[in-house]
């Protein structure tokens, strides 16, 4: 085992995990956006998808773990390349300007990923940690998006998801060696989709709830 | 002392081999007790450095450079030969012997060019399993070229980087050693001497540009590997570091110096704009292939390139060389380029340039195809230039490009300094009075790889060397010497700067000791040099303190032994009445303006022998026999 | 193409041993020829500097012709800057307008200490090839160089990623100040020809590492490196380093 913690902690070993890690997210965002599109068909479509999805229990636990480690493993190396990265630059420069290489996704990397942390925990207390006797997730919906302040914050923090993954999906890609110049422009444009899809999908959310109700 | 090449007995292409069995051989055990300093990291030090630490030596590598990868071996572009004959075409290793003792204009051993045309082949070999990327067909296997007028093919090239993939090739074979301990590498070092302990060279002085400290160090051998000193002229396609420093101090303590006038001058090269000029830039001689040279027929004809007609164009060497054209040997280029030039037909800004033309190759051909040669070179002058070849004519000037001359060194790459070697184009050895293209990154890797592996263990193995280390006070004194050398430079606080004086040594050099000389001139430029060294010494302003990352001091140091070296070119120039190879002298040429050799009186290596700063250099000469080729007149009509 | 003459403003990094903090100076550089390159234009204002009695910019170079990777400073907040696949030597002052101000600062990176002025100590490269960056064969063992073909794409792949100067630019404009574009580079070159491949595994593990210990950042794929490099290689070398690494640390 020795040999592994050597190897994932080099560079390109914590590279790995942010790749890998990103690419669980990618796919439970996936999933989730899929869900969350039942809320487009009425309270019934909904919480018969999440019924449907309960009786899995089991399964959702071990599920849910599993994205709490990938959690930690992203959130922790993120924050350690974040640090390491700004001590190998001991000294700024005066003038600074990008070549064209840079994107806002890529430049804003940890801060948008430190402010969907944030996010998730409000999102979870609001979401996950309720009483589930006493309320539906739909009626968690509901309540949280009467809330104009509440209904903004899930737009602007899904917005911040969509620029995240604008930059996250190409590059963890690249991270696991996956680049190739045939394939990549394909790959870049999913990338851009996809942000699209999940900044515009979720945002609609609270939107459309509110319209309803 | 007489020169004593040490070339081997026996049928030439035996001596190599018969020569190798001779030698003493070091014991293996035995290797890791010498320690051998290697200075110098382009082709020639780089291979030596790297070759020997993999035998066992203990060895110490000095660059001025911040990494020996920066080397200026870095720069060549076109090719190296090997007498590979994969071609078919005819190619043999007595083919490339021959035609490179004929270009060298048969002032080159016999010897030396038939070993380095034996081994070629296994430098080849040798690079490939470094993994130096050269060109490839589409069948996998290697890719040659034509290049510089040869009749065969027999070039090996990685795009117009040649120079830089083998160095790169070298440099990571020395760092594999430096990884195994093997060797040491002290870059941003410039080597200031030779220290010599009891009539053997036996450690260098070097200043650590870093910290201006100089250091002492011992070793058993010495071997310079420091590259050519075309930069004596000031312009020229060497890097700006590129200097005679270490061979010169070499001198200085006894090394003989060969042929110093020996200089060649490349006819492509882009001209020069402005007196802030710092270096000249190389075009790749193959643009000659479909590039037209011309002047306008008119001195003094300033009109745009598209609005001088047909009819007013000299296509002078069209004209003058109606079988070859423009593809003329690099020598014969250059020097009619500068006629054009003096009779005040040059063109541009400073009327020192002729004109590449295109314009005909790319109607006949197409723009597509002109460009799938040539492409990059275009890019690179339109990047310096800013003008587009595709449209308006290239300008090209000659400039200096390779210096033959260097320490002379018999057969085992040694000086006449005992232990101390010179390998490369610090050496003087096998290019004769002219080098053929793609020749010199052969001779530094031969030199490097195969021989002076070898002919160090026969020195080592054959010489009793007492214990010395930089203790010792021959190593002192040469500090001292150093030491008050700069200080010396440093409290002049005259009004002229370093750069402004190489400017004017450069000039002199080029008008009088360059593409064609005469006697008169060559004495007025032995004087003009004389004075300027005066005017150096009290009139040259070098800013900054010793101690301390000092580029101005460094320029100076060179600077100052350029300006002696300078005179002993001239020397050298005005005692070798004839003309050979690049060294041409107007009253010695045929009816054609070929140059012409006095093979009775001048078939011989001029060795010059240093006497002191107020005497006159002593020459030795070492006749050159020729047992195997026949003495011929070249002729490009 | 008719010169003009322009004048500017320098506002350079100057650092010495008597001023290790180091402070950007201000010097005005007048009839600058703009046929000059970005060097001779240092040349001409440090002439001019020596004849004031102030000490001249140290700056790096040596080849001028942008092979030998010596040069580099960030010129107005660009490696070599801005012109594209153009080292600093062969950065022509035509691209500047009369009256520009321009700042130049040396190499940043803590890999990168600062000598003085401009010049920066690169050594930390060699280390990394040092690691592993060549094919193991000793001079004289080479069997014949056509006994093993390499495919032509291959060959041109490795010399594109071989082509590297080792300038260090790329550590110089990645925002993490990390050294993968030249690592990638080297180990691509090798990996992609037979003779790298017995070693591919052990090159790829240590020279991942020698890179870590010498205090580059990491990668986060922002590609600045690849926009700013002077001989044009590309982020592909970085994913095919990575695909090395991951052979290499899990099989
Ligand atoms: C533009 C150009 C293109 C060329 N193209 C070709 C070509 O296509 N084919 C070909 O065969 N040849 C070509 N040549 C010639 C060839 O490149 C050189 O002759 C050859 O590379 C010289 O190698 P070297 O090892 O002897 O010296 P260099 O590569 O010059 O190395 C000299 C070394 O010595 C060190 N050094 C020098 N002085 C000191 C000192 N005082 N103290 C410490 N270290 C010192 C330097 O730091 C450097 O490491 C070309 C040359 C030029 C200029
Ligand atoms: C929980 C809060 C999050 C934090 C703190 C966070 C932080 C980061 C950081 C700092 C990076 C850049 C790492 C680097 O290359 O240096 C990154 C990359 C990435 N993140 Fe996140 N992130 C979070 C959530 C997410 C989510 C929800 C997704 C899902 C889509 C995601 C997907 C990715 C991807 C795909 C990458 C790219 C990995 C790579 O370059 O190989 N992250 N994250
Ligand atoms: C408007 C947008 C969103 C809505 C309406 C929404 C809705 C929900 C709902 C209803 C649940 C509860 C499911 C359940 O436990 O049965 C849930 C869980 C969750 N959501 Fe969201 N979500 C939104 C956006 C997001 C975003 C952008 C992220 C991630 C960055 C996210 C991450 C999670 C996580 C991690 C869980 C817990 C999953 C689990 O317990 O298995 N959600 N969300
Ligand atoms: S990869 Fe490019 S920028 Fe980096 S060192 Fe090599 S040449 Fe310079
Ligand atoms: S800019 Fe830096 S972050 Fe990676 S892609 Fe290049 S090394
Ligand atoms: S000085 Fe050699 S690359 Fe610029």
């Amino acid at each position: 085992m020795n040999w592994f913690v050597e190897n994932i902690s080099t560079a390109l070993g914590k590279k790995l995990l942010m790749a890998v890690t990103g690419l669980g997210f990618v796919g439970f965002i996936f999933v989730h956006l899929a869900g969350n599109l039942s809320f487009y068909f009425g309270k019934e479509a909904f919480l018969t998808y999440v019924e449907t999805l309960h009786k899995l229990d089991p399964v959702i636990v071990v599920v849910e773990l599993l994205l709490l480690l990938l959690a930690i493993i992203h959130v922790t190396t993120g924050a350690v390349l974040f640090f390491q990265n700004l001590r190998a630059r001991s000294t700024r420069y005066a003038v600074n300007k990008t070549a064209g290489g840079r994107t806002i996704g890529s430049i804003t990397m940890p801060y948008t990923g430190f402010l969907i942390l944030l996010f998730v925990i409000l999102h979870l207390s609001q979401f996950h940690f309720i009483d589930r006797a006493q309320m539906t997730p739909y009626d968690a919906a509901v309540n949280t998006f009467s809330n104009i302040w509440f209904s903004l914050i899930y737009i602007a923090a899904v917005i911040l998801v969509g620029i995240h993954i604008r930059h996250g999906f190409w590059s963890l890609f690249q991270s696991l060696g996956l680049n190739h110049e045939k394939y990549m422009p394909l790959i870049r444009t999913l990338g851009i989709a996809f942000a699209v899809a999940v900044a515009v999908g979720f945002a609609f959310v609270p939107i459309y709830i509110r319209a309803v109700t | 002392m007489t020169l004593e090449s040490r070339i081997p007995t026996g049928p030439l292409h035996e001596k190599w081999d018969r020569h190798r069995f001779e030698l003493k051989l070091v014991n293996p055990a035995n290797k890791k007790k010498f320690n051998i300093i290697v200075v110098g990291t382009g082709l020639a030090g780089a291979a030596a450095a790297a070759t020997l630490g993999e035998l066992g030596y203990n060895v110490k590598n000095f660059c001025i450079q911040d990494s020996p990868r920066r080397a200026h071996s870095i720069a060549a572009q076109g090719g190296i030969n090997a007498a590979k004959n994969y071609a078919n075409d005819g190619d043999s290793i007595w083919r490339l012997f021959y035609d490179t003792v004929k270009g060298g204009d048969f002032r080159a051993r016999e010897a030396n060019v038939y070993r380095l045309a034996q081994l070629s082949v296994n430098i080849i070999d040798q690079c490939v399993a470094q993994g130096v990327p050269f060109a490839r067909e589409y069948g996998g296997l290697l890719d040659n070229r034509s290049f510089g007028g040869a009749q065969v093919s027999r070039t090996f090239y990685a795009k117009g980087q040649t120079g830089q993939q083998l160095l790169l090739g070298a440099y990571s074979s020395l760092m594999r050693q430096v990884n195994t301990g093997k060797v040491e590498i002290y870059p941003r070092r410039e080597m200031l001497d030779v220290v010599i302990v009891d009539g053997r060279a036996r450690g260098i002085i070097v200043r650590n540009l870093v910290t201006g400290e100089l250091e002492s160090w011992s070793a058993d051998a010495v071997v310079l590997a420091t590259g050519g000193y075309g930069n004596a002229y000031y312009l020229s396609t060497n890097a700006m570091s590129s200097n005679v420093t270490a061979a010169y101090r070499c001198y200085k303590k006894g090394a003989y110096f060969a042929n110093p006038c020996f200089t060649q001058i490349h006819p492509t090269c882009i001209p020069v704009h402005g007196t802030y000029q710092s270096k000249l830039t190389l075009m790749s001689e193959s643009l000659r292939n479909d590039g037209r040279v011309w002047v306008p027929k008119e001195p003094g004809d300033k009109r745009a390139p598209e609005q001088i007609p047909d009819s007013e164009r000299d296509y002078y060497l069209e004209r003058k060389y109606p079988s070859f054209g423009n593809l003329v040997p690099r020598d014969v280029a250059s020097r009619n380029a500068k006629e054009q030039c003096d009779m005040g037909k040059g063109v541009g800004e400073t009327g020192l340039a002729v004109y590449l033309d295109f314009a005909d190759a790319i109607a006949r051909d197409g723009r597509e195809a002109i460009s799938a040669k040539y492409g990059n070179l275009f890019e690179m002058y339109e990047k310096i230039t800013g003008e587009d070849p595709y449209e308006t004519p290239m300008k090209i000037y000659p400039a200096v490009h390779y210096t033959m001359g260097g320490l002379w060194v018999d057969y085992n790459l040694m000086t006449t300094i005992d232990g101390l070697f010179s390998l490369g184009e610090s050496n003087f050895s096998d290019h004769g009075a002219n080098r053929l293209g793609a020749s010199a990154l052969m001779q530094g890797l031969a030199d490097g790889y195969f021989i002076i592996p070898y002919t160090i263990g026969g020195y080592l193995a054959g010489s009793k060397l007492p214990a010395v280390d930089n203790s010792a006070s021959e190593f002192k004194e040469a500090e001292e010497k150093i030491r008050s050398q700069v200080d010396k430079l440093l409290s002049i606080r005259g009004k002229r700067t370093v750069a402004d004086f190489h400017r004017a040594l450069g000039k002199i050099l080029w008008d009088y000791c360059g593409i064609a000389k005469d006697e008169q001139s060559l004495h007025k430029a032995k004087q003009m040099i004389a004075e300027l060294r005066d005017e150096f010494w009290k009139n040259v302003n070098v800013p900054g303190d010793a101690a301390d990352l000092n580029q101005a001091l460094e320029n100076a140091g060179r600077v100052a032994d350029f300006m002696e070296f300078g005179e002993l070119m001239v020397n050298d120039a005005i005692d070798r009445k004839e003309s050979c190879g690049c060294h041409f002298n107007t009253a010695f040429q045929t009816e054609d303006h070929e140059a012409l050799r006095d093979d009775e009186n001048f078939c011989h290596v001029s060795a010059w022998q240093y006497t002191g700063p107020e005497s006159d250099p002593v020459l030795h000469t070492e006749p050159l026999t020729f047992e195997n080729v026949e003495l011929t007149q070249r002729s490009y009509k | 193409m008719s010169s003009r003459t322009i004048n500017l403003t320098l506002k350079v990094w100057r650092q010495n041993k008597n001023n290790p903090a180091g402070a950007l100076e201000t010097y005005p550089a007048n009839d600058i020829s703009t046929d000059m390159s970005f060097l001779e234009m240092l040349d001409v204002v440090n002439e001019g500097l020596t004849e004031q009695g102030i000490e001249p910019i140290a700056f790096d170079h040596d080849c001028r012709e942008g092979i030998c990777g010596m040069c580099g400073a960030v010129v107005n907040g660009r490696a070599h800057g801005h012109m594209p696949e153009t080292t600093l030597c062969q950065l022509h002052m035509r691209h500047f307008k009369d009256g520009d101000t321009i700042v130049i600062e040396p190499w940043r990176a803590r890999a990168f200490p600062v000598l003085k002025d401009l010049v920066v100590d690169r050594s930390a490269m060699d280390k990394i090839i040092q690691a592993g960056g060549y094919i193991s064969i000793n001079a004289g063992g080479a069997q014949d160089g056509n006994s093993i073909p390499v495919p032509r794409d291959n060959a041109e792949t490795a010399f594109n990623a071989a082509a590297c100067i080792g300038c260090g630019a790329c550590v110089a404009a990645c925002p993490n100040a990390s050294a993968m574009l030249f690592t990638g580079a080297k180990i691509s070159h090798l990996c992609l020809l037979p003779q790298g491949k017995p070693e591919a595994k052990k090159r790829a593990l240590s020279m991942v590492r020698a890179m870590d210990e010498l205090g580059f950042g990491n990668c986060s794929n922002e590609a600045e490196c690849e926009a700013e490099c002077p001989k044009g290689i590309s982020i592909t070398e970085i994913a095919r380093m990575n695909r090395e690494f991951i052979k290499a640390a899990f099989s």
